[in-house]
């Protein structure tokens, strides 16, 4: 499979990552090594096997329903960033 | 040429529970302040991580029921992955693969079924405020719990999506899995729709117009459609699959996104929470707790209400099921009163008030019926049960204090004909009667009423006198 350099920047953009130029020539020799090693995976044949999704087996794992105190409240949150006003987050503007 | 809109709908139900779905914050924000219902699981610090909330589970299996769901015994979690303010995570949590919610269908109040084709858990985004230059971000909502309801497309009408979005809304009420409000965007509904040439084997290309938030505006939006597209197809231009954003207040809808943005959500299983796999005991014992449906209750009054009144009554889960609880003799009496005094907009604010009790109920409708109380009178006292001050009392020491109770009494009524009939301002109007003027009677039993200050029953008055006068 070929990374393009479209796939790469559609990859970035999925992230809201900006790239320039010299990264994108940098990158997209790298991420084709690194799907080319993954895709001898696809070699195998794996007709009947059903993907993994864990290896612990477990199961039914939940937690009752009561509200616990948090020590990380708003304060802490608001903390983390960068512009904030009334008590939100401050983002540039999206739609 | 005739085209034949269809029609499906995505619905997001938050759930009522106490905790969110993968934090133990509290996920009732209404009211609240932005960003007081948080936790770092919530705004996603690096190390966090999800644990599952067993009651959303259980709601799930309710709210399933309700629809006359499949329950499947085994469901799990994926990410979907996308770079938004109001998902600190980058990606949403899930059910893509394996929802909880097999294939099913609602039933309409006109008979017509719609099939929903699953319905699964996921956790809810943060709510943003745009402004010109900014926007805002509040986390409150991160991660409520909803269940997400897909129908088939088996809606051909915009007054059957109405229809079925207001059913929907009055399952998830009575099934007491949400909180029902509307205007708090506690449901939310994307509406698809797609036109035909009649006689066509397949579908339209289809639009979908997402966050509608009232039944109202769902309507408004595929009658909107409707009409666009067909507009479009008449004049041969071809439909652009995209997503458009509905205007309450144009009654128009715009284009989002087209298809060339499409999203690439990357799904993958959640690593995190491991999967569900319930057994029939434990799904059996959820159904079980599932409380009577609006089509138990459509059986349960028929013909004892007029199908009209049920159907208004049936939008307020509250009154139905007090009036279940009320002895069947008294059901109809109940349920005028419920929909003439407590549904006119004047009383309105009264709904959120407690309701009154069975025994309160059941009184004043046995009052109505021996005419202790005249209906302008049970209005009265009925509107009382409402009163903190009068919440508690019973029916008939809240009527006498009003004095409203009825004076039956043959004795004391003639009593009190026998006085009218003596004053001087009288006599002319006996005389009237007598010479066969009908009309004056009402002139009589009036001042009857005045010299009881209200508390005769008038009917029995107006026998009484027209005994007196023959």
């Amino acid at each position: 499979m070929e990374i393009t350099r479209e796939d790469l920047k559609h990859l970035a953009d999925l992230s809201n990552f900006s790239m320039s130029d010299e990264e994108l020539d940098s990158l997209q020799p790298d991420l084709q090594k690194i799907v080319g090693y993954i895709s001898e995976l696809g070699e195998l044949n794996t007709d009947g096997v059903e993907p993994t999704y864990q290896v612990f087996e477990m199961e039914n794992v939940w937690r009752d329903d009561e509200i616990k105190e948090m020590e990380a409240d708003r304060e802490a949150l608001l903390n983390l960033t960068v512009e904030e006003k009334e008590n939100q987050i401050k983002v540039p503007k999206v739609l | 040429m005739k085209y034949i809109p269809t029609i499906g709908i995505e619905c997001h139900v938050q759930l009522c529970t106490k905790t969110k779905l993968f934090s133990e914050v509290d996920n009732d924000a209404r009211g609240k302040e932005p960003n007081s219902c948080v936790s770092p699981v919530d705004y996603a610090l690096p190390g966090m991580l999800p644990r599952l909330n067993g009651e959303a589970i259980k709601f799930a299996i309710r709210a399933g029921r309700a629809m006359n769901c499949k329950i499947n015994a085994y469901s799990r979690f994926d990410r979907k992955h996308y770079f938004y303010p109001d998902s600190p995570k980058g990606y949403q949590i899930t059910q893509f693969y394996h929802p909880i919610i097999g294939e099913g269908y609602v039933e309409l109040p006109s008979g017509t079924k719609i099939r929903i084709e699953h319905a699964h858990l996921e956790g809810d985004a943060g709510k943003l405020t745009h402004s010109d230059t900014y926007s805002l971000v509040d986390l409150n909502r991160v991660d409520t719990p909803l269940i997400e309801i897909v129908s088939m497309p088996d809606i051909h009408s915009a007054a059957d999506a109405r229809d079925y979005t207001k059913e929907l809304w009055r399952l998830m009420t009575f099934a007491k899995v949400t909180f029902g409000d509307l205007y708090n965007g506690n449901m939310r509904f994307d509406v698809n729709v797609s036109l035909a040439e009649e006689g066509a084997t397949e579908l339209g290309t289809r639009t979908e117009t997402k966050n509608l938030n009232s039944f109202r505006s769902v309507e408004h939006a595929v009658e909107f459609e409707i009409k666009r597209q067909t507009k479009l197809l008449e004049k041969g231009e071809k439909i652009r699959q995209e997503t458009r954003g509905w205007n309450d207040a144009t009654g128009e809808s715009t284009p989002q996104r087209s298809k060339e943005e499409a999203k690439d959500y990357r799904y993958m299983p959640e690593p995190d929470l491991p999967p569900i796999n319930l057994s029939q005991e434990f799904i059996d014992a959820e159904s079980a707790k599932l409380p009577l449906m609006p089509a138990d209750y459509r059986k349960k009054f028929a013909g004892l209400i007029p199908v009209e009144t049920i159907e208004i009554l049936l939008d307020y889960p509250v009154l139905v099921e007090k009036l279940a609880e009320v002895d069947e003799k008294y059901t109809k009496r109940i349920a005028n009163l419920f929909s003439s005094v407590l549904l006119a907009e004047e009383n309105a604010s009264l709904l959120n008030d407690d309701m009154p009790s069975k025994a309160q109920l059941e009184k004043l409708a046995d009052m109505l019926d021996k005419n202790e109380l005249s209906s302008t009178g049970g209005k009265e006292v009925f509107i009382k049960f409402f009163d903190k001050e009068m919440h508690f009392k019973d029916t008939e020491t809240i009527a006498k204090e009003l004095g409203v109770v009825q004076e039956n009494d043959a004795g004391a009524l003639e009593a009190i004909v026998d006085a009218v009939l003596k004053k001087p301002e009288t006599q002319k109007a006996q005389e009237d009667y007598r010479n066969g003027e009908q009309k004056v009677i009402g002139f009589l039993v009036g001042q009857v009423m005045k010299e009881s200050h209200g508390k005769a029953n008038p009917s029995a008055v107006q026998e009484i006198l027209k005994n007196k006068l023959a």
